[in-house]
């Protein structure tokens, strides 16, 4: 491979890496790579680095206005024991493996359909991406007044077409609450997988998607044999995204239900904000145990899924 | 776009209707939220959905000017702006240097800094906080736009190391063969290709930081630095919720991302479908 | 002129430039106050801060109207990093400012005189005043006059109804399709509990409800136990809106005085801040038959004529403010007669800072006389649950007795179990 070199590419290489690295493209100069990846590493290192190692160590005290005192594993231990904890685990457990599914799979079938040609296309692009242009606040808002019992959408259409029998306080009901702020987060966040699927479609081989249309495939068998297993890395990818994104909500859940009623919707980001700004208290070593236990956890799901799930080999083609 | 035809017949007709009924589940809310913006409170306390007599426009004013909101405005562009175009940066010459060349230490790095998109922002607001204090930017704009650098920086590099690293590696040794030098391939090869994906995360990181609202409430407090979304909470107080001003702050709000949104989206079709290997 | 006589001018000159220009040698102090959207309340605020600011030279003020969430997170941020406003608002509801030594005593800034008796006790620690108290309401049972009447309910002469003239009144209502009682505990930890707790007050009496807060006596006490069962009743008959768990405060304000209009509406006096606004900004229509009722009475209750009284809004010093001087100099202005009657005329509140009653010129005149009648006579219980309930309790009672049991969701015993596991101290 080393044949072919003209004087300019020399000339360049002169203030190149060594012969060693002219080799291997994939290795190079620690200054190289210093350059890349340092700016990443100073951001980190100044802001994101000392909060994250904070919390873990105020999670060993407890604090009550200004006097702080070592307790060591004490918090640890109240949380085995705090039923509002494991409601939150398991409330947040939920809407972290059930709502990616719906998600994702959402997203997936808009962005067949957009690369299928439907008309206006361009336009649907666009209007099936607003939800996620709108902020949390606003959604919650708008979603909020379409729940509503008496004059809400939701409510109103039920009566219209005579099951209004069906008609329930939607955010208000233990049962339903739950499955309604999914919806609702679906429904903003689909239009961004969406988006992502369409380029990972696009940068697919045409070939393949027209020698499969010649041997006269269906949509659902393209779909289901040739669609879903290219794109696996990116499915996965929003799989793993939106998963980490649940296991974090905080706004919506906050601003819809504040985690009632009767803790149905309480996640694990609402009751450590409470417990950190709420509780008539000060301390924030509870709500730190609480987030370095649950950074643990999520950190542990991320690497099983990816075990479990991910193929290794880049792809290609 | 591709030459694959459309399913035929009675398949047509269902997608259709399905279209049809997801885009107005999308659009609905969005349109009702526009046709509020000129309404006022009152109004649209009577009767939620009717049609908007008269059209009350002199809500944008208020909100632009008695609201303060114009400022609120620059202030979100200045921060959000200058926030997305850092971390974009800085993300994407990370994620190459992570999804291209091996060297020690290159999966813990990428698992740090991957790992700190997981802590909940409500605990590491109070340390950030006190982080800026001691650098001496609490209550500037400064300081919170370097907080939104670090608070994307992680899904940034998530995202662009997943595409960068789907790039056929040919592209790079014949660039290497061709003399280039890492830097230059880059800027000439990565970048470029990688279009879709920064257009991507450019998209989302704008969303997400002009909408951001915890962090900007607590870390400004002077009235002149606030961001828009602080300014539309001014609505929604205590007693009063001022929903005909609360939907025109959001259409205010609303207005640039639409425009982000469809400018780098261009650049996102564009880049798609020109294709990774042309 | 020789250098004396330039040194005499330069003073003088220094000295004019002093009292007629602003800022240069006076110090600035933050202050940060709620009720951004409650002219009333917001315009007493600005005028005390201009009013200090004329009066001296040597402090200015920067004022900011802040809403009560945000202001609670910002302030609970701001006191850990040193970086908190030298006077903001709170309420007695959070007294961990004050336990963790946050809060500066105003004993040597403000004239206690001025301060009254009554509304001490919610800012006392340790023998020292850390807040000045300057909201302070009644919980009333606000009704609609006409609305009542239609049903064929009555209003006895004593403005009381008997416990089971109240549930009668709920099924009139019912039948007639009125919402007998409007209340909405969509955004407020509070509301759910008025009816109930009001009624445990004049059933228990004050010492043994003093009990009930502290954590002293069992909810499975059986003369709780006979209140919350009628109260059960009240809500299985319908009482409250089928939008209760979502609807807002400022939602069933509207709902109680415009639209779809309902029986009763229980509220803390502060009810005016809202419903004497003007009727597009969504206050109370202006020939609105309001009429202010005493909760109802209990069968066998120890004390009918008790009444709940509470502090709402307050303003603190901040105990690490580097401007206290300027901070006590504002509080001690606003701490004074004439204010809290200013406050009573243009609020339509009660105030805990002294005020005048027979200087009070206000265009609300027949709401006030028709307050004052219902509260003479009462006997006050100080603080409302909220008051005394901290962290799990207070989150409980919140989910429980505020949302979860008028909502239907539980049965006495299951939401009296709760409430005792949360908030016993045995």
């Amino acid at each position: 491979m080393t044949t072919g070199v003209n004087e300019t590419a020399a000339a360049r290489a002169d203030s190149a890496p060594p012969t060693r690295s002219l080799a291997d493209p994939r290795r190079t100069t620690w200054v190289v790579l210093m350059i890349f990846v340092a700016p990443a590493l100073i951001v980190y290192g100044a802001m994101t680095a000392y909060p994250a190692f904070r919390t873990i160590y105020d999670s060993f005290f407890t604090i009550d206005g200004s006097d702080v005192s070592f307790v060591g594993w004490s918090n640890y231990r109240d949380l085995t024991g705090d039923e509002t904890f494991w409601i939150a685990v398991r409330n947040t457990f939920i809407w972290s493996f059930v709502a990616p599914i719906l998600d994702v799979a959402t997203g997936l079938l808009l962005a067949v359909a957009l690369y299928a040609g439907v008309p206006f296309a361009r336009f649907l692009r666009v209007a099936w991406f607003t939800p996620v242009l709108l902020s949390y606040v606003v959604v919650a808002i708008l979603w909020m007044w379409i729940y509503n019992y008496d004059w809400g959408v939701v409510n109103l259409g039920l009566r219209a077409v005579g099951l209004g029998w069906l008609a329930s306080s939607w955010l208000g009901s233990p049962n339903l609450a739950l499955g309604a702020l999914i919806v609702t987060h679906a429904w903003k966040w689909a239009g961004f997988n969406m988006v992502v699927c369409l380029a990972a479609i696009h940068s697919l081989p045409g070939e393949v998607l027209e020698a499969a249309e010649l041997d006269n495939c269906g949509w659902g068998a393209k779909l289901r044999w040739i669609i879903v297993p290219m794109l696996r890395p990116t499915l996965l990818n929003l799989y793993i995204l939106a998963f980490i994104g649940k296991m974090k909500i905080f706004d919506l859940v906050w601003i819809m239900t504040g985690g009632g009623p009767l803790w149905a919707t309480e996640t694990v980001s609402t009751y450590v904000y409470k417990r950190a700004f709420n509780w008539n208290s000060f301390d924030l070593g509870y709500p730190s145990a609480i987030a370095t236990v649950w950074f643990c956890v999520v950190c542990a799901a991320v690497v099983i899924l990816n075990r479990l799930l991910r193929s290794t080999e880049r792809l290609e083609y | 776009m591709a030459a694959i035809a459309m399913p035929r017949g009675f398949g047509r007709g269902a997608l259709a209707l399905v279209i049809g009924i997801y885009t107005i589940y999308t659009v609905a809310p969005f349109l009702w939220l526009a046709s509020m913006s000129v309404r006022t409170t009152t109004e649209i306390s009577f009767d939620h959905y009717a049609w908007p007599h008269p059209f009350h426009w002199e809500q944008f004013r208020i909100a632009w000017v008695d609201s303060d909101f114009a400022t609120y405005f620059w202030n979100s562009t200045w921060v959000t702006v200058g926030a997305v175009a850092v971390v974009t940066l800085v993300g994407a010459a990370a994620a190459h240097a992570l999804a291209r060349y091996r060297f020690p230490g290159n999966r813990v790095i990428y698992g740090i800094l991957f790992s700190s998109i997981i802590f909940p922002p409500q605990i590491t607001l109070i340390s950030l906080y006190q982080i800026l204090v001691d650098y001496d930017l609490y209550n500037s704009l400064f300081g919170l736009m370097l907080v939104y650098i670090s608070l994307q920086l992680p899904l940034t590099i998530y995202l662009l190391e997943g595409f960068f690293a789907r790039i056929p590696q040919d592209l790079f040794d014949a660039a290497k063969m061709d003399g280039y030098g890492d830097i230059e391939i880059f800027v000439r090869i990565v970048l470029p290709i990688g279009m879709p994906a920064i257009a991507t995360t450019l998209i989302l990181n704008f969303i997400q930081l002009w909408n951001e609202f915890l962090f900007a409430v607590v870390l400004i407090t002077d009235p002149e630095k606030r961001t828009l979304p602080i300014g539309i909470r001014a609505f929604m107080g205590d007693h009063f919720q001022d929903i005909g001003m609360i939907a025109t702050g959001v259409m205010i709000s609303v207005v640039p991302v639409i425009l982000v949104y469809v400018f780098f989206s261009e650049k996102l079709i564009r880049g798609m479908t020109a294709g990774a290997i042309k | 002129m020789g250098l004396q006589g330039f040194g005499r001018l330069a003073v003088l000159i220094a000295a004019v430039a002093g009292i007629a220009g602003p800022a240069h040698a006076a110090t600035q102090i933050t202050m940060w106050s709620n009720w951004p959207d409650e002219p009333a309340k917001k315009d007493w605020v600005a005028a005390r801060v201009h009013d200090f600011e004329a009066a001296q030279n040597q402090c200015t003020v920067k004022l900011n109207f802040i809403p009560k969430a945000d202001i609670y997170t910002q302030a609970k941020s701001a006191v850990r990093t040193g970086q908190a406003p030298d006077v903001f608002y709170m309420e007695p509801d959070e007294p961990e400012f004050m336990t963790g030594g946050f809060l500066e005593p105003l004993d040597s800034y403000i004239d206690m005189a001025g301060v009254e008796d009554w509304a001490k006790p919610a800012w006392t620690m340790k023998g020292k005043l850390y807040g000045l108290p300057v909201e302070a309401y009644t919980v009333e049972l606000y009704y609609n006059k006409d609305l009542v009447k239609k049903v064929g309910a009555e209003v006895p002469a004593s403005f009381q109804m008997t416990q089971a003239g109240f549930a009668d009144m709920v099924k009139k209502g019912v039948a007639a399709g009125i919402t007998p009682i409007a209340e909405g505990v969509g955004d407020r930890p509070f509301p759910g509990g008025l009816l109930l707790f009001e009624a445990l007050l004049r059933k228990l009496g004050s010492d043994d409800y003093a009990k009930l807060l502290n954590g002293q006596l069992s909810f499975k006490d059986p003369r709780v136990v006979e209140v919350m069962n009628w109260d059960k009743g009240l809500i299985e008959a319908g009482a409250y809106p089928k939008s209760f768990s979502t609807l807002k405060l400022g939602e069933s304000h509207f709902y109680f005085y415009s639209t779809p209009g309902a029986l009763t509406f229980p509220d803390p006096s502060w009810f005016t801040g809202r419903a004497f606004a003007a009727p597009e900004s969504g206050g109370m229509p202006a020939n609105f038959p309001l009429g202010i009722m005493q909760f109802p009475a209990m069968d066998g209750g120890k004390c009918p004529e008790c009444k709940t009284l509470a502090i709402g809004g307050s303003f603190v010093i901040y105990s690490k403010s580097k401007n206290k001087e300027c901070a006590g100099a504002l509080l001690k202005s606003m701490a004074t007669v004439e204010n809290g009657t200013k406050w009573m005329e243009q609020v339509s509140l009660q105030t805990g800072v002294k005020s005048d009653s027979s200087k009070i010129k206000s265009t609300h005149a027949a709401y006030f006389a028709e307050l004052n009648e219902r509260d003479k006579g009462s006997k006050f219980f100080f603080g409302t649950p909220l008051l005394y309930y901290r962290g799990k309790c207070a989150e409980t009672y919140a989910q429980v007795m505020n949302n979860a049991f008028p909502a239907g969701l539980l049965s006495v015993p299951e939401a009296a179990d709760k409430m005792d596991a949360a908030c016993m101290k045995s």
